[in-house]
């Protein structure tokens, strides 16, 4: 399977957003980039996370650790809904 | 079709600035916005009347015209006709300025906004700087039986009346999701599509249990067989295999058969492995020359002691 990589610079210029917002997104681990002959890149993969990240940036005005934050605690959110679809799928069969 | 009070939405006065009202938007989009929301359909029509308030309320011209008329919109139109018409300063309608308000609660579709605000304003596509959303991610959950888990296969299910179909690959998880991009719900203001996320459930089998690519499953077979070692057959998700007992083989030992398990996510003709725990079974009812036997047999073993 062929991988699809966007460089940075080819998504601000179309999303305008700062080259700098994700470079620290970079930073917090939030997203991966990668060097492709000295160019900075990102997996197509990431492009969902990117633009969530890029709108609760710049729409809400939140910044990059309150966007850290946010991920991690939603994801804790999206475990716990599971968890609890689990068990009431468990307690309905009994 | 009520009258929503925007200044009531956003917890501002009438006289708050464009800083304020901001502020409040700001404060509020960060509260209900759906991607903070999940599976929160109350969190998204909140957020969808806070959209529509801000929208109104930081745009001057609509902000003036929204305050000029308030309750009284239905009069809005032939009020500035008669205005174009007549250079009469009066307001007929400065009467009924101090009625009070309404709580809007109607419901709409992502994506749209209430009829006072299409009918105020016009579509809300038509013109000026306005906020792009991404669309909701949506939730839904697929069921399957193990064995139809284990096959590459088309599944067809309706999302907010959408026919969906999709291929779902041999080897999927329990608990696992996929994403379709761009079949989530519609975006505001002319934002993206959000996501469809498919939770697969897979219900458990009354004769395989399964962890990761490896299944399990559970033969009872003789003492003599256990004893003495032997050929066995072997139940498999989709076939039956032969399987050899050693001699000497224990109650709740497990036998590996490589390769006959779950097959792998994604990966073409590769499979995990199944497990055979065996449970033996001993001998009930001896009669006479089966009792004598066995006390042969014990007998040997003491003297071999």
């Amino acid at each position: 399977m062929k991988k699809q990589y966007i460089t940075i610079k080819e998504y601000c210029k179309v999303r305008k957003v700062e080259e700098s917002f994700i470079i620290r997104l970079e930073q917090s681990g939030l997203i991966e980039i990668i060097l492709i002959e000295e160019e900075r890149c990102i997996h197509e993969s990431q492009l969902h996370n990117l633009e969530k990240f890029s709108e609760w940036h710049y729409e809400l005005e939140i910044g990059t650790p309150g966007i850290e934050a946010i991920h991690h605690l939603l994801m804790k959110v999206e475990r716990l809904q599971e968890e609890v679809q689990h068990l009431k799928e468990r307690l309905n069969k009994d | 079709m009520a009258f929503v009070d925007y200044y009531k939405i956003l917890g501002v006065n009438k006289s708050a600035s464009a800083e304020e009202i901001r502020k409040a938007y700001r404060k509020l989009a960060r509260k209900y916005h759906p991607d903070l929301n999940p599976n929160d359909e109350k969190a998204k029509q909140k957020f969808q009347e806070i959209n529509e308030a801000n929208e109104v309320l930081k745009d001057p011209e609509k902000r003036e015209k929204y305050d000029k008329y308030g309750e009284n919109w239905k009069q809005s139109e032939a009020y500035e006709q008669a205005q174009r018409r007549s250079s009469s300063r009066s307001n007929p309608f400065s009467q009924a300025d101090s009625g009070g308000s309404y709580e809007y609660t109607g419901s709409f579709d992502e994506g749209q906004f209430s009829d006072f605000f299409e009918e105020m304003f016009g579509s809300r596509f038509g013109g000026g700087r306005q906020t792009k959303f991404r669309g909701q991610d949506y939730h839904a959950d697929l069921q399957l039986s193990l064995e139809s888990a284990s096959k590459t296969h088309q599944q067809t299910f309706t999302v907010n009346g959408k026919n969906i179909r999709i291929t779902v690959p041999a080897g999927i998880a329990h608990g696992q999701k996929i994403k379709l991009s761009g079949h989530g719900g519609e975006g505001v203001n002319g934002g993206p599509k959000g996501d469809l996320f498919i939770t697969f459930h897979i219900h458990p089998h009354s004769q395989f249990t399964r962890t990761g690519d490896d299944l399990t499953t559970k033969v009872n077979i003789d003492l003599y067989t256990a004893v003495l070692g032997g050929e066995i057959i072997v139940q498999t998700l989709d076939s039956k295999i032969k399987a050899k007992i050693k001699a000497g083989t224990q109650s709740e030992s497990k036998i590996r058969i490589a390769g006959k398990g779950f097959p792998k996510y994604k990966k073409e003709n590769k499979y995990g492995d199944l497990y055979v725990k065996i449970s033996v079974e001993l001998p009930t009812n001896l009669n006479e020359q089966e009792k004598k036997l066995f006390s042969e047999l014990a007998d040997i073993r003491k003297k071999q002691g």
